[in-house]
């Protein structure tokens, strides 16, 4: 995919949106966002706490997510800009992330047609999207932060969802509302487990240097 | 084999400002902590008075003040010698040594503003049930400071992570796996490489687990109503506690590994049996803390029995490694000892002589009659203050030399002899009053114990005036840090060099 930048005209915005409309991760975030806006699809997704929590919520996340990174890089750049930068997009999708991982919300979204379509456009936009331009500007650092204080809070929405004496959803019963906590609580060692052992197998680039320092002016340089 | 030869040039690099500002916090903060216990041997040995508030109050700020600021301490360690070898970030650097320094203060007012003194296990239901002796916000505040402390390491490891990845494409290459579990081709990480690896590692874990625990308690001193299982709090403080002072250690350790070599001109190697030591321990630290929990019967047996068994097995690879390494470094070198040298090679018998009453406590049988007593601190004082902290001032030292000839005073040498002599003897009553079935953590002893108290007051005065002599030492020649310039004598006998 090619990177534009600066104004385009005529034909050649033309060319560029098909092409953009061709761009690879467009047509799964589109095909999945409809599926998951099915009967079919939303009544087995919210049939269960876990399901709707874990499966259906991430994966219209995870749409938005798609479909901004199928955006060109430029226009990425500029629309991060326009937006304040990656810290503004992060806070955006942690307020609205949070938001639907309320119990009342959940309760919400399966009695009320306007607070469902509310969670079937904001996951996207306000979560999935904003996550997906500030992904690469957060670097290594910020990344690495954003996965562990995910893997560390989604450990204890688990628990308070453990541990609440009362059962929380309307919707829900209390059998759900424990595999939810434990299905997150799970969910959370996995990720972790996975970003750490991602650490393990990342393939090497560039030569091995290893027994070279960075500064030649050392009192003990090792070479080989 | 590994094909290591080495070559030589004039200067040691200096200290960056970052380093510096870590190392004067530390020295500074250890001095007050070490003051701090100090009170709590007098009261204990009914010398002074203060009542047993006060002392609680202490012996939280001495307990959490210690491990942070060995974490802070190794850390200056590990990053100036790590950055020889990868690009890190000085902003990082400075980030967590302020989120740092804003935990300190939320926890000085928890502790004496707001007269918390639940130790610096905080374990639950403790800090929620005072019984009127602290309020919930001084609890909070108190875990919410370890929660910021914890998100600057955390940063720092993340960046260090970064760094390394950079460099060496995997955590696998850095701890040196191909080489170890594949065809030896010599190229093998450097002990630096190695060891901040898996300090890295087990942090990150360790952190989250932290962060997790700490989230877990603050919200529920707000809403009680959200119990938490007594257990499974203290098994997660206790992996991450554990975790992290061990950490220090295994990043003070760096300097043994880069500055003996430079006394001896010989390569610390990484062969075989270091990257296998080094891999072991890697997941063995992550496995032994159930050794503090042997005596909660209501644990899983499994976990006591793997407490057990790790507890066993940790002890041996680096130490052993590390202690073996540097005897041969050192044989027949013709080093010249200097004040720099002499405290990294003492900071190995310590770090040796400390893990052993812990190799000891760790039978379970033993640990049903040793763990509450001053048996454990008579464990954690050697390894921290003649291993650990013998490593930081040997660093200190060693970056404060004017020149390579330059001579220690004899100030220096009786300090040097006031620090280990005041830490032996300081242990030793710690050790004994073990041995004598004396209570730990009792603000007031009975009185046939007093005679242990006394001798281990005498000895901390001892050994803390040799800590000042090091610090003063360090704080007078901090210009000097900063220079890159030729630090360590060369061997009375110089051995051939290959370039």
């Amino acid at each position: 995919m090619s990177i534009t930048i600066g104004p385009l005209h005529g034909r050649a915005r033309r060319a560029a949106r098909i092409e953009q409309l061709h761009a690879p991760g467009l047509a799964p975030a589109s095909l999945i966002y409809l599926l998951l806006a099915t009967p079919w699809a939303r009544q087995w997704l919210e049939a269960t706490m876990s399901a709707h929590m874990l499966v259906q919520i991430p994966l219209l996340a995870g749409c938005g997510f798609l479909a901004a990174s199928a955006l060109g890089e430029a226009r990425q750049a500029r629309l991060l800009a326009a937006l304040g930068g990656p810290v503004p997009c992060l806070l955006a999708a942690l307020l609205a992330s949070s938001y639907w991982m309320l119990p009342r919300a959940l309760d919400a979204a399966l009695v009320d047609p306007l607070t469902e379509l509310a969670k079937f456009l904001t996951l996207p936009a306000l979560v999935g999207a904003p996550l997906a331009l500030a992904w690469r500007p957060l670097g290594a650092i910020g990344r690495g932060f954003v996965w562990n204080n995910l893997a560390s809070m989604l450990a204890v929405l688990g628990w308070l969802y453990l541990a609440a004496p009362v059962r929380i959803c309307n919707s829900y019963s209390v059998f759900d509302q424990t595999h939810a906590g434990w299905s997150m609580v799970w969910l959370a060692l996995g990720l972790f487990g996975a970003w750490l052992g991602s650490l393990f197998v990342r393939p090497l680039s560039g030569p091995n240097r290893s027994q070279t320092r960075v500064s030649t002016q050392e009192g003990q340089a090792w070479t080989t | 084999m590994l094909t290591t030869t080495h070559t030589t040039t004039t200067d040691d690099r200096g200290a960056q400002t970052g380093v510096v500002a870590y190392l004067f916090t530390a020295a500074a903060v250890v001095l007050l902590m070490m003051l701090f216990g100090l009170l709590m041997r007098l009261e204990q040995a009914q010398l002074i008075e203060m009542g047993p508030q006060p002392f609680y109050k202490l012996m939280t700020l001495h307990g959490a003040g210690m491990v942070g600021i060995a974490g802070i301490a190794g850390a200056a360690v590990m990053w100036h010698f790590l950055r020889q070898y990868v690009a890190l970030s000085t902003g990082i650097l400075m980030t967590n040594l302020a989120l740092f320094l804003a935990g300190v203060v939320m926890i000085l007012t928890s502790v004496l503003l707001g007269d918390f003194h639940g130790a610096w296990t905080f374990l639950f239901p403790l800090p929620g049930q005072s019984m009127g002796m602290w309020s919930t916000q001084a609890a909070a505040l108190f875990m919410a400071g370890l929660l910021v402390i914890g998100v600057g390491f955390l940063l720092l490891h993340l960046d260090i992570a970064r760094a390394i990845l950079a460099r060496h494409g995997s955590l696998a290459r850095a701890l040196g796996w191909p080489q170890l579990f594949g065809r030896d081709d010599g190229k093998a990480p450097p002990p630096t490489i190695v060891a901040s690896t898996m300090v890295t590692i087990v942090n990150l874990i360790g952190l989250v687990v932290g962060a997790s625990i700490l989230t877990m308690m603050l919200v529920n001193l707000y809403v009680p109503g959200l119990q938490i299982d007594a257990l499974l709090a203290k098994g997660m403080i206790y992996f991450f506690g554990h975790v992290f002072i061990n950490a220090t250690i295994y990043m003070a350790v760096i300097a043994v590994y880069e500055i003996l070599p430079r006394y001896t001109q010989r390569p610390w190697k990484s062969n075989r049996v270091f990257l296998a030591s080094w891999s072991a321990s890697t997941l063995m630290v992550m496995f032994i803390f159930p050794h503090h929990l042997l005596m909660d019967f209501a644990f899983p047996k499994w976990m006591l029995i793997m407490g057990h068994v790790i507890g066993y097995l940790n002890t041996v690879p680096i130490l052993l490694v590390t202690g073996y390494g540097a005897l041969m470094l050192v044989y027949r070198s013709g080093i010249r000892w200097d004040m720099s040298s002499r405290l990294l090679y003492v900071s190995l018998f310590g770090w040796a002589a400390g893990a052993m009453p812990a190799f000891i406590d760790g039978t379970i049988s033993v640990n049903y009659v040793m763990h509450n007593t001053l048996w454990v601190p008579g464990h954690f004082h050697t390894y921290l203050l003649l291993g650990m902290l013998a490593m930081v001032f040997g660093f200190m030292y060693y970056l404060g030399k004017p020149d390579r000839d330059a001579p220690d005073g004899l100030l220096d040498r009786i300090a040097f002899w006031c620090y280990t002599g005041g830490t032996l003897g300081f242990a030793l009553s710690f050790l004994y009053g073990g041995k004598e079935s004396v209570a730990r953590r009792y603000a007031v002893h009975l009185p046939e114990w007093v005679p242990y108290d006394k001798a281990g007051a005498a000895f901390a005065l001892l050994l803390i005036s040799g800590a000042l002599w090091f610090m003063l030492r360090f704080f007078a020649r901090l210009g000097q840090t900063r220079h890159d310039h030729a630090r360590t004598p060369e061997p009375a006998s110089c051995p051939a060099v290959t370039a």
